[in-house]
């Protein structure tokens, strides 16, 4: 069930290229958040901030045990995101959350081997996957991270401690493989399978277009994280539609990010 | 039990417990604000647009935030009238919401046959006709628009109908008595103003459209000096209730649009970021009253002193 709370910003930092973390005092929703799932965030008066914006919930804090405190990790674009960077510890924000479907590992018994792929920002949901989904999982689990150049890799460090592999790939060739991220994946999709496979993603669309593209081509299991812009957040506004791969009829063509998604099978709907 | 009246008569002896309603299209149909608000502590929910077949609505981008307002392009998606009977009223009549019936059509042979089918049904209280959607190719602004298309849509409506009718008026019109006038003519009991003004947003990288379709329409506080203006100046030319809508997100706004004539108003696009909001607007409403010695909610509609 998603609250609507007033949290307290606890704190801020800079990663680079252009984006931020922030930790917010909202462990009611801390608890209950599943990786892919996001929050809304506005300041409390709507008059200040009439739509509030989809952020996914990238962090749990602490790392492991009862989650006290929640962490986003945002991208500066435009005018609400440069707000958000100038609020301070002790800022109050309304929180609402969490919302929407997040991740599911199909198979998760059975030893499946899960691939991470991450476009610049996109990498924002995967820390919380990896500290929900214990060692064993997370031994199993690649990330593929991209980005045009190193500072858009994000959390690089963290990843590492936690996540089985982490490969690297940037456009310039400033870090890892030269190149676009599906490239790496296709060549570990392409090699002999070491059991079930499921990839999940995250990033801009161009990226989640190939990245379906390769998965529905091969048949391995593919989520997709969607972005769309939002009013709501909890299914009212109808704003935040993408179009159905298959629709069964006339009405059927639309489905709501907020509410059916984020995070969508890849035969679902059309990136 | 706070001692304050806050009945208001919104048409056809319409009682609503209170004059906070929620708008058409901000509301959902109701049940997706049940988590975060009593329903049944509302004046009134006014569901979404209905039409008499489903419609799939405009391809995305729907919305874009514009300065202190928004731009909605959704295209009056919608599950149409058969499933609104059978799956959306029972369960709002089960949550005890006063529930008003937003109609939409492309001609009047639509308004008259969503409404003909849940003439029937119990638990709606008002149909409130949408004579004013900008963001659909047909109908919509084009019959909000003529004074004569107005009347006609009303006056047919009206033949099917027992229940209190109200009217939703596009603010996009050169002088809206008109319009307002001739909806009273056709046989409203009452008029929602105002609908969202049009209005569009460009991409100047890209120099296309941020909405898909082009232009949408405008909501917001950025509207709501605008949305005064016309409830105060029909609400003098005319002799039915007008109900105020635009851009309220506090109970300033609230008392605003009763001061000015409104009998009732409709809390839109700020029940997005505050689901809670218009149920938290009637509470404030009542203290707000109570704190300045007005008995009855009603001494406050039209009570606007003149500038000297
Ligand atoms: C489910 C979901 C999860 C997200 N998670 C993250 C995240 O973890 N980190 C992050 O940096 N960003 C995330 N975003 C995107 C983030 O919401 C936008 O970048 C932000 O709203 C931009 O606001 P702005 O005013 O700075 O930019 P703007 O100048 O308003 O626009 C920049 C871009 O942001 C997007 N955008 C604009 N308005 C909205 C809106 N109302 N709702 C959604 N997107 C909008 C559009 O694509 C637009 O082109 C997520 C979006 C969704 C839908
Ligand atoms: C996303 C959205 C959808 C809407 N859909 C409808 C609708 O279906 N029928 C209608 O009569 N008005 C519709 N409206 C208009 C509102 O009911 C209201 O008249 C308008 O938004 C002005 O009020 P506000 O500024 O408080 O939002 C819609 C508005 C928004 C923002
Ligand atoms: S954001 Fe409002 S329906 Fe999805």
């Amino acid at each position: 069930m998603p609250q609507d709370l007033r949290a307290r910003v606890l704190e801020q930092e800079e990663l680079g290229g252009g984006c931020f973390r922030m930790r917010l005092d909202a462990a009611p929703i801390a608890r209950e958040a599943r990786a892919g799932q996001f929050v809304m965030i506005g300041l409390p008066d709507p008059a200040e901030t009439l739509v509030r914006r989809p952020f996914s919930v990238a962090r749990l804090v602490p790392d492991t045990g009862e989650p006290e405190a929640l962490e986003i990790v945002y991208k500066v674009y435009g005018r609400r995101t440069r707000q958000m960077t100038r609020f301070r510890p002790g800022t109050e924000v309304a929180l609402l959350g969490p919302l929407g479907r997040g991740f599911w590992i199909p198979g998760e018994a059975e030893g499946t081997e899960v691939l991470l792929v991450a476009g610049g920002i996109g990498a924002a949901p995967f820390p919380l996957f990896l500290q929900r989904a214990g060692k064993d999982l997370a031994g199993r689990t690649t990330l593929f991270l991209g980005g045009g150049t190193r500072d858009d890799l994000l959390l690089v460090d963290w990843f590492r401690e936690r996540c089985g592999e982490v490969v690297l790939v940037t456009e310039d060739g400033s870090a890892g493989e030269r190149g676009l991220v599906t490239g790496p994946l296709a060549a570990r999709l392409d090699a002999p399978p070491r059991g079930e496979r499921v990839v999940l993603a995250c990033g801009p669309r161009p990226m989640l277009r190939a990245v379906a593209e390769l998965c529905l081509a091969r048949d391995v299991p593919c989520q997709l994280s969607l972005e769309e812009r939002m009013a709501c957040g909890f299914g009212a506004c109808l704003g935040c539609v993408v179009e159905r791969r298959h629709p069964e009829g006339e009405f059927d063509r639309y489905v709501r990010v907020c509410t059916e998604g984020p995070v969508f099978d890849a035969r679902e709907v059309l990136p | 039990m706070s001692p304050i009246r806050m009945q208001v008569k919104v048409g056809r002896g319409l009682v609503l417990r209170n004059p906070v309603l929620t708008a058409s299209g901000t509301f959902g149909y109701g049940l997706e604000f049940e988590p975060f608000c009593d329903l049944a502590a509302l004046g009134g929910i006014v569901v979404k647009g209905i039409s008499p077949r489903p419609r799939a609505g405009n391809p995305p981008p729907r919305l874009v935030e514009t300065p202190c307002g928004m731009l909605n392009a959704i295209g009056l998606q919608n599950v149409g009238v058969e499933r609104f009977r059978t799956e959306k009223l029972p369960l709002l009549r089960e949550h005890g919401a006063t529930v008003v019936v937003n109609v939409y059509g492309h001609e009047v042979a639509d308004y008259v046959a969503v409404v003909r089918a849940l003439e029937e049904e119990t638990g709606i209280a008002a149909f409130e006709l949408n004579l004013s959607c900008p963001n659909v190719k047909e109908g919509g602004l084009e019959i909000g628009r003529s004074p004569r298309a107005i009347r006609e849509v009303t006056a047919a409506v009206r033949e099917v109908t027992s229940r209190p009718l109200w009217v939703k008026l596009t603010p996009a019109v050169t002088d809206i008595v008109e319009t307002a006038e001739a909806a009273v003519s056709g046989g409203a009991d009452a008029l929602s103003l105002i609908n969202t003004f049009p209005g569009m947003v460009v991409d100047v990288e890209t120099r296309r459209p941020v909405l898909h379709r082009g232009t949408g329409g405008l909501s917001g506080p950025a509207i709501r000096p605008l949305a005064v203006a016309l409830v105060h100046r029909v609400a003098r030319a005319v002799d039915v209730p007008v109900i105020g809508i635009g851009g309220i997100t506090s109970v300033r706004d609230v008392v605003e649009f009763l001061l000015v004539g409104a009998t009732a108003v409709q809390v839109g696009t700020a029940n997005f970021h505050d689901p809670a909001l218009a149920a938290r607007l009637v509470r404030e409403l009542d203290a707000w009253c109570e704190a300045r010695g007005v008995a009855d909610v009603r001494e406050l509609v039209g009570a606007l002193e003149e500038n000297r």
